[in-house]
């Protein structure tokens, strides 16, 4: 065997130990949420049986309708849609602006209010907020429910767009300065376009985290204004409990996010990569 | 086109003080250059009569008009940028548009306008490009391009050749130097080669810790540097620098602080034993079989001429030599200084002392 | 009267010129931030001034407000149901940030190797914190069933006794702790390979003409400069585990009994099950102190590992 051949042999090998390292690191995942799937398609006697079946013996496309058909799916899902765009709609609105701001009056170090926001348990979010809301008599309706989550949406939002900002240079807002632009022109016309992917990715992590957002919606939300995640949590206290149908509702709760990860995942991890760290 | 003045222009941040009182005169249609060591103060000048700085203390007028206040885009100049800056999201065409279009200039007149200046560089062909689509001395000409559609009063350049390779750093001197005759502006340009200084401007502005050491036309500078900075700045390589006393007894002779006496063509009367630096520049020093002896320490042939580092009784001098010559380290051969070129200045001061 | 005057011309000159320059100069950006301002302060500075005011009440919603000073301060640290908590908060954190970091940093370095349909396997891994955690919470729970779960077949498989999991009082916290580290390991490997792809290729490429096999590289070079972005991971990670709640919350809800009771949930019921605005205000208070001491003191360790390491900008 020549030299060559052992060597490309060699590399082969632990080419083939990382991918198997790596298989194995991502098992849980991929088992959870295979399982979830095989869940979300049995019938009860399957899901009931034991050793667990894994193939569903006939496939219960009705786990879904049931969803869907349940009088009020539409209803929190557009609760979860309005919720979740407008509050990211707002923090896009407010938080682009400030990032960039923040950004060039070098200013990071205000950029803690962010952190203390990031360190404020969301419940000391709720009770101020849930009495003023029952002051305003807004509790009925999905207001409260989008200012709060702008908790969550606007450090996001502002956080990705510094890091964003930071990195793109002086030098072409002092031409375009030059060039007779204002300071909303230049922002406007040389800025923004530029800071484009950095806004694409607060987006996306903005409505992730606005979707995903449970205990909010636990307090603040009434019979007709829950969003997704509540009522599939509210499926398990008053619905008799049946895995399958639960893990249909779960995973139509999560799909969107799911799809996002998958189509979003450079965006969402060079976002995430610099947003944490600039956090520290 | 007009002139530019700058009074008495000082600028710290904080307590640091950048520049301290900087006065120059820039004539309309001058090609004057500022240079200096890095950190010197150049670009912040620069970015002074930009407008992108402010101005803490004196004055800067362009015209007859001082406007130390006025914002950048009132100011009537352009500026290309070390990294050129250019708009990466628009084409050749919109980033060259863009300053006309802010300043709601007519649709006919930008595009008469842009037509104009792209033919000057020769972009036509690169018009619908983005910025990342071009070669780096295309989007220097792009740069370029923007600032003269603007049809300002004066172009500002910082360093805008300095991400070039050597060769095209070459053309492009040249293509700056026709441009500038062609459109008669006034440009005010920084840089830190001082090949580029001498062959592009019409006056050089050395600055050294935010102070102009020297401002003067090429030659002169180069020949009648004012002090030892200057003199140690331009030329390349640059002067050789001796340390000691002129003579006591009034003769025209200079001994070094290692003892060697070399002949000056004149030395007045005051300066009888005052310590003091003369400096020979290398291409001034000749072989010369009576002259003083020196030992090769380094041969460095560049094809068009040959560099030699000589000992001579433990001083180092470059001598710059334009024959072919064969020297081994070790050797040793004879040399002669060139009396009429040899500067001096003063040995605390560094000013230049008249011989 | 000359002179006095001249001089003044000379001060409001100079006034008139910084005043103006610093226009030219830098233009102001406040007009950038202050709508972010607003409303930051509207959701974040407001509610935490009220929650300070609360908290020195005795107050229940539906009664009127009665000022009581620190009488709920005090109360708290006589409150047996919150210093356990406390203490199983610390617990769960401990155990919600090291298993994380191991992993994490292990995939982090395992993902920074090239290998096949990377993007792929790391897109994988990604998706348990991405994915909602109510959703994901009640997979969890059917999988913990004892008698039906797939997890007590999984154990069954390879030998071993079936459990109890989040329905036993001791098993509770390590079954919870297992899933916050399957959601949130992803985090800590996001963050770590910013780190190691942040890292220059020199070192490397010298430490292996010196001979260094992989283990010194990773030992000596790979792991002190990554050392500030584990250590940024470790606060983030500890800063969410200390506040963790859906999860919990919808698994267990802090049982069986208190036993998974995190300050978080106790704060959740006294507030808002037992309507005790003023109590719950107070703990959130403290709850919150908690957290900003011990990311302080993450932050300081994070800042001394710098100064020796030479790695703080
Ligand atoms: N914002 C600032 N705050 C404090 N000091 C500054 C600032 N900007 C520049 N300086 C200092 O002012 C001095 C001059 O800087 P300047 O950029 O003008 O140098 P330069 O001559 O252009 O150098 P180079 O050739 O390296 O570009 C430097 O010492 C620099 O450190
Ligand atoms: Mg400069």
């Amino acid at each position: 065997m020549s030299a060559a051949t052992r060597r490309r042999m060699m590399r082969f090998a632990s080419q083939l130990g990382t991918l198997f390292c790596a298989a194995l690191l991502v098992s849980p995942a991929l088992f959870f949420f295979l399982w979830m799937i095989s869940l979300s398609l049995k019938l009860e006697i399957d899901n009931g049986a034991y050793p667990p079946i894994f193939i569903p013996t006939h496939i219960a496309w009705k786990n879904y309708s049931g969803v869907f058909a349940s009088n009020n799916f539409f209803l929190y899902f557009w609760n979860s849609i309005v919720v979740t765009g407008t509050a990211t709609l707002l923090a896009l609105i407010v938080g682009v602006p400030a990032g960039y701001g923040i950004a060039r009056m070098k200013a990071s170090k205000s950029a803690i209010v962010i952190m203390i926001a990031r360190m404020t348990p969301g419940l000391s979010y709720l009770i101020p907020m849930f009495l003023i809301f029952q002051w305003l008599g807004l509790l009925g309706t999905l207001a409260p429910q989008i200012i709060i989550h702008l908790v969550v949406t606007v450090p996001i939002v502002i956080w990705v767009m510094i890091g964003y900002f930071e990195t793109t240079p002086l030098e072409l807002e002092e031409a375009a300065m030059i060039d007779g632009a204002n300071r909303w022109q230049i922002f406007s016309q040389v800025t923004l376009p530029i800071a484009r992917p950095g806004i694409v990715v607060s987006l996306i992590l903005s409505v992730i985290f606005s979707w995903n957002n449970f205990i909010f919606g636990v307090v603040l939300a009434g019979r007709d204004t829950r969003t997704l995640p509540v009522a599939v949590y509210n499926m398990l206290s008053f619905e008799q409990v049946s895995w399958g149908p639960l893990a249909a509702a779960a995973l139509v709760v999560t799909f969107p996010v799911l799809v996002l990860t998958i189509v979003a995942q450079r965006q969402i991890v060079a976002g995430l990569t610099a947003g944490a760290v600039k956090g520290g | 086109m007009a002139a530019v003045t700058l009074s008495h222009v000082g600028k710290s941040y904080g307590a640091v003080g950048v520049l301290h009182g900087v006065s120059v005169d820039i004539a309309d249609g001058e090609f004057v250059i500022l240079v200096g060591q890095s950190g010197c103060g150049k670009s912040t000048l620069l970015r002074m009569i930009a407008g992108l700085e402010s101005v803490t203390s004196g004055d800067i007028s362009i015209g007859d008009r001082v406007i130390n206040d006025l914002p950048p885009k009132d100011r009537d100049i352009a500026m290309v940028f070390q990294n050129y800056a250019l708009y990466p999201h628009m084409t050749v065409r919109k980033n060259m548009e863009f300053g006309l279009k802010l300043r709601g200039t007519p649709r006919a007149e930008i595009n008469e306008k842009v037509a104009h200046a792209s033919a000057i560089l020769g972009l036509e062909s690169l018009m619908e490009r983005l910025p990342r689509e071009l070669s780096g001395g295309q989007r220097q000409r792009v740069a370029m391009g923007r600032a003269i559609v603007r049809d300002p009063q004066v172009f500002l350049f910082d360093e805008p050749l300095s991400n070039l390779d050597a060769k095209l750093r070459v053309h492009m001197r040249t293509e700056i130097k026709a441009l500038h005759q062609r459109l008669g502006a006034t440009v005010i340009y920084v840089t830190h080669d001082q090949i580029e200084a001498m062959t592009m401007a019409d006056k050089i502005v050395v600055m050294h810790d935010g102070r102009i050491a020297q401002q003067g036309a090429p030659l002169d500078i180069y020949d009648r540097p004012a002090n030892l900075f200057v003199a140690q700045f331009i030329g390349s390589p640059s002067m050789n620098i001796l340390d000691g006393q002129f003579a006591g007894d009034g003769s025209a002779v200079f001994i070094t602080d290692k003892g060697v006496h070399i002949l000056l063509a004149n030395v007045p009367a005051e300066n009888a034993g005052r310590p003091a630096k003369i400096g020979i520049r290398p291409e001034h020093i000749m072989l010369n079989d009576s002259g003083i002896a020196a030992r090769v320490i380094v041969t460095e042939p560049t094809g068009s001429e040959t560099q030699l580092t000589l000992d001579v009784d433990g001083h180092e001098l470059v001598v710059l030599i334009r024959d072919r010559v064969d020297y081994k380290p070790n050797d040793v051969l004879k040399i002669g200084l060139a009396q009429n070129h040899i500067h001096a200045f003063d040995a605390d001061s560094g000013s230049r002392l008249t011989l | 009267m000359t002179l006095a005057s001249a001089g003044e011309r000379r001060a409001s000159q100079q006034a008139r010129r910084l005043s103006g320059s610093r226009k030219v100069g830098r233009i102001s950006y406040w007009p950038f931030v202050l709508p972010a301002l607003v409303v930051v302060s509207a959701v974040v500075v407001f509610p935490w001034a009220f929650t300070l005011w609360m908290s020195v009440s005795e107050w229940k919603v539906g009664e009127p407000y009665h000022f009581v000073g620190f009488a709920n301060y005090l109360r708290l640290l006589h409150d047996q149901r919150f210093l356990q908590s406390i203490g199983r908060t610390l617990l769960y954190t401990v155990l919600s940030v090291v298993a994380p970091m191991v992993i994490g940093t292990l995939a982090a370095l395992l993902f920074n190797e090239k290998m096949p349909a990377r993007g792929l396997l790391r897109g994988i891994f990604v998706m348990p914190m991405m994915a909602t955690p109510v959703a994901i919470a009640l997979v969890w729970t059917m999988m913990f069933h004892p008698q039906l779960g797939v997890l007590n077949y999984l154990l069954s498989l390879i030998g071993l006794d079936p459990q109890d999991w989040v329905f036993a009082p001791d098993t509770v916290i390590a079954s919870l702790v297992m899933v916050e580290t399957w959601q949130w390991s992803p985090l800590v490997m996001l963050i770590v390979l910013g780190g190691l792809a942040s890292l220059p290729a020199d070192p490397y490429e010298s430490a292996r003409i010196d001979g260094a096999n992989a283990f010194q590289r990773f030992w000596y070079l790979t792991l002190p400069m990554i050392l500030p972005f584990l250590l940024v991971a470790m606060t983030i990670r500890m800063i969410d585990a200390l506040k963790s709640f859906d999860i919990i919350y919808a698994i267990t809800q802090g049982g069986p009994g208190t036993a998974s009771e995190t300050t978080n949930l106790y704060l959740y019921s006294v507030a808002f099950a037992y309507a005790e605005i003023g109590y719950g205000s107070a703990i959130a208070v403290l709850f919150f102190l908690l957290i900003v001491v011990l990311s302080l003191v993450l932050l300081h360790v994070r800042e001394l590992s710098g100064r020796i390491l030479g790695t703080t900008k």
